[in-house]
């Protein structure tokens, strides 16, 4: 359990130092968002269609998880 | 249809109906239906989604869903290839507050059916950064789920080998998780993402009702009981003004370390009709490699030669491919007024080719939300 944890501090750090040298990207001013606060651009799919298409693969393919949480009764080991 | 569906039906449509009368409330209200084919295994799941505001920062999620499977297949507890039904039920929450540019949540999820039960608590943080360009966000969890052999028909329960050591009427299976993400505006019409999952499974991630195929004759699969499973995963949306087009292409790899690596790249594209309804289309593609136990044959199945024995074809190398279509209208395109006038109607079609023991599936879905405020 204390190596993964190791691996988790290490991802973090990185996110960390990649996110501290996005403050020199482009910056897009709030009135220019219009087209960024499209359905299609911030997120299309409805919690309900999202948890089942997870639920499906998760039944029907090896990759499961990778969204931020496991298990949730899928039953189908 | 039977009875107890019909009266959840009528009830649900009565509840949406009575918020576009005299609804004063923020919030959404969705109802939405599944229907899912495939071989061998048919499964029918209604579900009902609410989101509200509470007070002036918080903002509550919640669901309710049933999952009725009907199948033949053995490793679902079919006996004799009969086919069975059991129901799966399942309610969840989530609370997000929102202090300035930070939004703390915590949710939880509980799941139960005649075999299998699952509880999930988790929390997330994100914080909005440079003019909210950018966004990061953090979170975590824990899973609790028990797996038994109680299937649906009614059979006496037998027991279930946990571990190596160890054999119960009941199996635990505990699941860490932990995740990060990034979102960052990349101009006035691209955005792009990426994230990082883990989680650490400790317990039973066996079949009770599967078998493994062995020269010697068919013996009971056992899996290992521990599994690190990690993802990274991008996400990159473009939107064409001249033809209100978004474009989104998204990227996930996988691995684990039952040596299982996926790679599944998406493209959906999203074409705004007009400014009350939009179509969409999805391919995905998946392909992933076979854990390092899986065979579809073994020599022994005596533990001491082969420790590990399994027939789940998810541990398996294959490829598949996924088509959807998507279809979404607002009331104002038929002529409604007042609130079902932003009341979204939604129809999903895929088609799915999978592993070929499976079969292609198809799935059709329909959604009906409707947005209320008080």
């Amino acid at each position: 359990m204390v190596r993964p944890l190791v691996r988790i501090v290490r991802h973090g750090l990185l996110l960390a130092l990649v996110v501290s040298s996005l403050g020199g990207c482009v910056v897009v001013k709030a009135h220019e968002r219009g087209n960024l606060a499209k359905r299609s651009m911030t997120n299309d799919k409805d919690a309900g269609e999202a948890r089942f298409n997870q639920h499906m693969t998760g039944s029907r393919e090896g990759a499961d998880g990778g969204t931020g949480q496991p298990g949730g009764g899928c039953g189908c080991n | 249809m039977t009875t107890a569906p019909k009266v959840a039906l009528i009830s649900v449509v009565g509840v949406l109906a009575a918020l576009a009368g005299t609804a004063h409330a923020d919030g959404s209200l969705s109802m939405r239906g599944v229907y899912y084919k495939e071989r061998a295994t048919r499964v029918v799941q209604p579900m009902l989604d609410g989101m509200f505001d509470v007070g002036t920062r918080g903002t509550l999620a919640a669901h309710l869903l049933v999952d009725a499977i009907t199948s033949a297949s053995a490793s679902s507890g079919a006996d004799n290839s009969k086919p069975f039904t059991e129901k799966r039920y399942e309610g969840g929450a989530a609370y997000t507050h929102e202090l300035s540019n930070l939004r703390l949540g915590a949710e939880g999820k509980y799941s139960t059916e005649s075999d299998y039960t699952s509880i999930y608590a988790g929390v997330r943080a994100e914080a909005d950064l440079f003019q909210k360009n950018t966004t990061i966000g953090a979170g975590g969890g824990y899973a609790h789920d028990k797996a038994s052999a109680g299937s649906a028909q009614g059979l006496a329960q037998p027991m279930v080998q946990c571990s190596p050591t160890k054999t119960a009427n009941e199996c635990p299976l505990d699941s860490y998780s932990a995740f990060g993400s990034l979102t960052q505006i990349l101009g006035k019409n691209v955005v792009g993402s990426v994230s990082y999952d883990f989680s650490k499974l400790d317990g039973y991630q066996s079949n009770p009702y599967r078998t493994a195929i062995t020269d010697t004759g068919e013996v009971a699969e056992r899996n290992p009981t521990e599994r690190t499973r990690q993802a990274v995963a991008g996400t990159l949306r473009v939107f064409v003004p001249q033809t209100q087009t978004a474009f989104i292409g998204a990227y996930r790899y996988y691995w684990d370390d039952w040596a299982v690596h996926a790679h599944t790249p998406e493209l959906r594209i999203v074409q705004q009709v007009s400014y009350v309804a939009d179509a969409s289309f999805r391919y995905r593609y998946y392909h992933q490699d076979g854990a390092f136990f899986y065979q579809d044959r073994y020599a022994t199945g005596d533990v001491t030669m082969q420790r590990y024995v399994t027939d789940d074809v998810k541990l398996d190398s294959f490829t598949g491919h996924t088509f959807e279509a998507k279809l979404g209208v607002f009331g104002e395109a038929f002529g409604a007024g007042g609130r079902w006038a932003g009341a979204r109607f939604e129809g999903i079609l895929e088609y799915v080719l999978q592993h070929p023991r499976f079969g292609n599936a198809i799935i059709g879905q329909f959604a009906l939300t409707v947005p209320f405020d008080y």
